[in-house]
């Protein structure tokens, strides 16, 4: 008996040293395309910043404070652009999702004119922003993959509308 | 036995994790590989030699221009083939953007001037359609054809321009425009807001002058 415990426990560390450099080989491949993916590709115009996750009571509502930095040098439209043809920036959760969004708070915008055109006054964030999320989230961790829509510009050119996936982990307690 | 089984096992999970490992790794190589040529192909802003503005380079200079045929907001097929013999400006605008319609204007009166010499302005809208919606679709042309009414556009202007973006390089930044002379070449061409008279000069060159 005693001997077959020492050799599972040689088995169980021969097994553990198996997926250690298993996982040791895939976070270095991993790591070397994450690294090489950012010095190929263009900056994000934004990028989320936290949180990653939060614990809320199930059921309820919580709201949550969702931290976005927009690339110095670009500004996106506020929720509520000034012209008709100007693209909001919104933020939502897709439907039937375990996590349901009830509503949504966006800061004012910023007054911003272009050097070209300084009678036009636009309504854009710059910077850090924060939306105010109020959700309700079901019993359970679940990866609530939100979107973020978007249209940034610099003082030249626009780029055209863009979406990002907000993944935030909700635990309802 | 068991045991050897057992170790047997771990051998091969290490060796198919390696080989997994190698094969991701291959994937990857081929994937940065085709993404840094298609940076290298993209249009890009270099610095002046004589110490001015960054110009914008594209591959498509001194080349012909890609072909399209696009509708107009009336239903109507234009393609750029059919201006052959004319200098044409192709411009990629879009409702949402800012400095397009700065610019508009500008490009109202260049055109209005140089139309007599053969000269034409192609207005390619990048604004995003709805095709599998037949409402939406048709409440965006609306907006796009009051934005051009607000603006007296005079010159052709087309819709689902981001059928062609790839190649013309992608067009990640509006307004971009592309000079093509009247044999079909791309002659010059421009990103971002610039000035009237960098258009000038730019439309110029199209028609040889």
């Amino acid at each position: 008996m005693g001997i077959e415990d020492g050799k599972l426990l040689e088995l169980k560390d021969g097994m553990r040293a198996a997926a250690a450099v298993a996982m040791g080989l895939a976070g270095l491949l991993a790591q070397g395309q994450m690294s090489a993916g950012r010095s190929i590709a263009k900056a994000a115009p934004v990028e989320f910043l936290y949180p990653e996750q939060v614990t809320v009571a199930a059921g309820k509502p919580a709201t949550l404070a969702l931290h976005f930095r927009i690339a110095p040098g670009l500004h996106i439209n506020s929720h509520t652009p000034r012209e008709e043809e100007l693209i909001p920036t919104t933020f939502s959760i897709p439907e039937g999702a375990a996590v349901r969004l009830d509503k949504a708070d966006y800061p004012a915008g910023t007054d911003f004119t272009l050097p070209l055109d300084p009678k036009e006054k636009l309504s854009v964030y710059t910077g850090e922003f924060v939306v105010q999320a109020r959700i309700v989230a079901s019993p359970g961790d679940h990866l609530v993959e939100a979107k973020l829509r978007y249209q940034a510009c610099d003082n030249n050119a626009c780029m055209p509308p863009r979406t990002i996936t907000v993944a935030i982990d909700v635990v309802g307690k | 036995m068991k045991r050897n089984t057992l170790v047997l096992t771990a051998v091969l999970f290490i060796l198919a994790i390696f080989a997994w490992a190698g094969w991701a790794n291959f994937e990857y190589r081929k994937q940065a590989g085709a993404r840094l040529l298609a940076s290298v192909a993209k249009a890009e802003l270099v610095p002046d030699k004589d110490g001015g503005p960054p110009q914008f380079v594209t591959p498509l200079m001194g080349k012909s221009a890609p072909e399209f045929s696009l509708e107009d907001l009336s239903g109507n097929k234009v393609s750029l083939g059919g201006y052959k013999g004319k200098a044409v400006l192709v411009n990629f605008w879009a409702t949402w953007c800012g400095p397009c319609k700065i610019e508009t204007p500008w490009l109202i009166e260049l055109r209005n001037q140089y139309a007599a010499q053969g000269f034409e302005i192609l207005g390619v809208s990048e604004d995003e359609l709805d095709r599998d919606d037949a409402q939406k679709l048709g409440a965006e042309k609306q907006e796009i054809a009051r934005f051009v009414q607000q603006m007296h556009m005079p010159y052709p202007v087309l819709i689902g321009g981001d059928s062609i973006s790839e190649p013309y390089g992608g067009l990640d930044d509006l307004p971009t425009s592309f000079f093509v002379d009247r044999g079909g070449m791309v002659v010059a061409a421009q990103v971002g807001l610039t000035s009237k008279d960098e258009i000038e000069g730019n439309i110029k060159k199209a028609l040889g002058k």
